[in-house]
């Protein structure tokens, strides 16, 4: 393993994360990217690119359109990775344990994602109310807080859930009977083939180019 | 002039920052154009004015927010250039809002719709062309593939958009429907399309007829016949929560091993 601090794992995530709607917009936060990524620093790139490209696929839809908010697709990738790379190196049935393991964090996310969205109301009005009053440095203040307790809320979430959820997942799956983890080994590649019919589920409308209709 | 562009093009990867239910990218915009008003309004009484012009409602996709940004701008300048308040001022707002909602929709359905999947689909071909036929110690390449392709169209036009937007002003929304923004959408989604076939033709030949792996029935059936299934059943059911049919597969899989197959 390139780091072993679950701290550094959980900053690294945390700036990831920061990009799905706080800074930049640079796709780091998508599975495709990120789940590799942890998968080498965690020195088993192979696993996080499987999990990245099931991921990446299957939730292909969950666009942050307008005021929607979807499941934070990038904490299933990092949380799964992590603990499929930390406890079980390269075996296919506990990367598929931990993304099971992994989903109903993200929804936990969701709801937390939400929850800033709704204390950026009242730094929003703060700013407001100090340009009313002459006080524009407000507006690199408030952009600044609200990034840095984006980046403080995802850091906290993947610290716990990555250590806590971690010695859950990883005392779980040594608990599964041998049937569970022959069906986890089955998933592990029946999963992409269930990606690959949500893609052409939601591009079955495509136009071919040059052809008018 | 040109620090003052400068410094708005590398505010505008904070127009999200302070997202918020109630003005969505309100501050976003503020911040990225306060430079600009600094630079153009000197007497602070009257920046404040312009300040607060622009504290209400404003969401649109943030890139294209940057056309949006350099035509406000623009205005501001305008206005900042008459003093007597009985002149015909430009209304920043309604110019805002008219164009946000457009603009809106062709950056979701370009980069959200278009470009983001193609570049998925191709770092996704090489992930299973890495999983056998290509040697894996270069799979690292993978993700800087989708990076480098996704982010060498998305950051020079967020630069474009900018720069363009300040030289042309009001002409740029005459010039974006002519971008054939709609042709290169198309040719995007047909070849991400065309990929993510490739790509599933080469998984159903390293997985599907090999008896390496696993064996889903017995090993008289080869598991491209599962694949087969799943894959329709996958299409025909693709309207259901995808973590629905996510627990489902795995569940499946789980059932069949029960039951011994």
């Amino acid at each position: 393993m390139i780091i072993e601090s679950t701290v550094i794992f959980a900053i690294i995530a945390a700036l990831c994360s920061a990009d799905v709607t706080a800074f930049g917009q640079f796709m780091i936060c998508r599975p495709i990217f990120c789940a590799p990524l942890f998968g080498y620093l965690m020195g088993d790139i192979n696993t996080g690119l499987w999990i990245g490209m099931i991921v990446e696929m299957v939730w292909i839809n969950a666009i942050p359109l307008g005021t929607a908010v979807p499941i934070d697709i990038a904490s299933i990738s990092i949380n799964a990775t992590f603990w499929a790379c930390k406890y079980y190196p390269s075996i296919h049935e506990a990367a598929i344990c931990a993304l099971l393991f992994s989903i109903p964090f993200a929804y936990f996310y969701k709801e937390i994602d939400i929850n800033g969205r709704n204390l950026n109301i009242g730094i929003m009005r703060w700013v407001e109310k100090g340009i009313r009053e002459g006080k524009e440095h407000r507006i690199n203040t408030g952009i600044f807080v609200s990034l840095f307790l984006f980046i403080l809320r995802a850091f906290v979430f993947y610290l716990i859930v990555m250590f806590l959820g971690g010695v859950i997942f990883q005392l779980i799956y040594l608990q599964m009977p041998a049937f569970v983890i022959a069906g986890l080994k089955k998933a592990w590649y029946l999963l992409p083939i269930l990606g690959f019919g949500s893609v052409i589920y939601n591009f079955k409308n495509i136009r071919i180019p040059f052809i008018k209709r | 002039m040109f620090k003052v562009y400068g410094k708005m093009f590398l505010k505008t990867f904070f127009i999200q920052s302070l997202w918020n239910f109630e003005r969505l990218q309100n501050i976003g915009f503020l911040f990225v154009l306060k430079p600009f008003l600094d630079k153009v309004y000197l007497n602070p009484d009257r920046r404040k004015e312009a300040l607060m012009r622009h504290t209400g409602f404003f969401n649109t996709h943030p890139y294209m927010a940057n056309i949006i940004i350099a035509i406000t701008a623009n205005a501001e300048k305008e206005i900042a250039a008459k003093e007597a308040a009985a002149e015909k001022l430009p209304d920043t707002n309604f110019i805002k809002s008219v164009m946000a909602g457009p603009l809106a929709a062709i950056g979701d359905s370009f980069f959200w719709g278009t470009l983001r999947p193609f570049t998925a689909f191709l770092s996704i071909f090489f992930v299973i062309l890495f999983s056998k036929v290509l040697d894996p110690s270069y799979s690292w390449i993978v993700p800087f593939i989708f990076l480098f392709t996704y982010n060498c169209v998305h950051i020079p036009a967020r630069y474009w958009f900018l720069s363009i937007s300040f030289k042309l002003d009001k002409e740029m929304l005459a010039v974006v429907p002519k971008l054939e923004i709609k042709f290169l959408g198309d040719m995007a989604r047909y070849t991400g399309f065309l990929l993510v076939i490739a790509s599933l033709v080469f998984y159903f030949k390293i997985f599907g007829f090999s008896a390496v792996h696993t064996n889903f029935l017995t090993p008289a059936i080869p598991d491209a016949f599962v694949f087969g299934i799943v894959l329709v059943v996958s299409i025909i059911f693709g309207r259901m929560s995808a973590t629905f049919m996510f627990y489902s597969v795995v569940l499946l899989c789980v059932l069949m091993s029960y039951l011994g197959l």
